[in-house]
């Protein structure tokens, strides 16, 4: 029985302790987010476009890193390591030393490096040191000169990222009679 | 003790190598299922399942990592369940562990919950261990 209510206790120590913990990790963040707030009402369209970044937090997989498997995020991702395997984020960037085996999805996806898979994203960017071997299913693409590509380049403004494109195109539309909203989707919203 | 954790988690980064290029951030929001294998710094804040190979490894306060880990050094703030083989390990308060931790030294903080085992090692069997990942 002492065991019983010994383990007990130790429980209840650690159910508040990750609280503590949660609050350590979010009060760096704290002070951004006020400055933010107190930031916004005076100029509202800059202060959003600099603040938004910060308070992102951003992964990063470095030159030394080797990931087998899939990575999944519901922000952005920088690769600069190695990927074999599927990679999924809302702004994915492979940097110029970067290699992925698989397929890459996200809202905006910038290569710079190395992919021998697939591409399916609403922005895509090759920029000039960009090798892409397969195929790329956009919404948007800019290639700049020097990017090699071997594959196919397909617009599919239903299918690349299902839900996302449905729940993005609809609202972007609405938001492109809004002067103020920039970024991707605002002017794919427009072109569209 | 809080503020010892804090500091210590918000140091590496800076320190690591002075140059950034051999440490990774995995965020909140990012989930990896598969193998890691770096020679450099990885920090961890988002969900890891799978094996990770590191010189150093810090799991964050709301990091969760499922799988082996086989470091020189390891820091833990979050969730892990698995086996860890490393030299020197340092579980903060707020860390959460489920299973063995092979090491050669280990710095546990008040708060810290451990269910399992704590095997120490000498120095010599952690060296094997680098044949050992390779293998696996």
């Amino acid at each position: 029985m002492n065991m019983f209510t010994r383990n007990d206790k130790s429980f209840d120590t650690n159910a508040g302790s990750p609280t503590p913990a949660r609050d350590k990790t979010e009060t760096p963040v704290s002070p951004i987010a006020e400055t933010k707030r107190t930031q916004a009402p005076s100029t509202p369209p800059t202060t959003y476009e600099v603040a938004a970044p910060q308070t992102r937090v951003i992964s990063v997989i470095s030159k030394a890193l080797k990931i087998t498997g899939q990575l999944e995020s519901t922000e952005d991702i920088q690769v600069d390591g190695e990927v074999d395997g599927d990679v999924r984020g809302v702004g994915v960037k492979i940097g110029s030393n970067a290699k992925v085996k698989g397929t890459v999805y996200g809202d905006t996806v910038e290569l710079a490096g190395t992919i021998d898979g697939k591409i399916e994203a609403k922005k895509v960017v090759l920029t000039s040191t960009a090798h892409m071997s397969g195929d790329v299913i956009h919404q948007d693409i800019k290639i700049e000169s020097g990017a090699y590509i071997d594959g196919h380049c397909r617009p599919e403004y239903g299918k690349a990222t299902n839900k996302n494109a449905h729940a993005a195109a609809k609202p972007a539309a609405t938001a492109s009679s809004a002067p103020v909203k920039t970024g991707s989707v605002a002017e794919f919203g427009q072109r569209a | 003790m809080p503020a010892l954790s804090q500091l210590a988690l918000a140091q590496v980064p800076l320190g690591s190598n002075g140059t950034e290029n051999s440490a990774s951030h995995l965020g909140k929001a990012l989930t990896v299922k598969g193998r890691l294998e770096t020679t450099g710094i990885v920090h961890i804040d988002g969900n890891v399942h799978g094996q990770i190979t590191a010189d150093r490894l810090i799991i964050g306060a709301g990091g969760y990592v499922e799988g082996d880990i086989v470091a020189n050094d390891v820091r833990i703030g979050g969730r892990f369940t698995g086996r860890i083989y490393a030299r020197h390990v340092t579980l903060d308060g707020s860390a959460d562990i489920t299973g063995r931790i092979f090491h050669h030294t280990v710095t546990v903080a008040k708060g810290a919950r451990i269910d399992g085992r704590m095997p120490w090692r000498p120095l010599n069997f952690f060296e094997r261990l680098e044949h050992l990942r390779e293998a696996q």
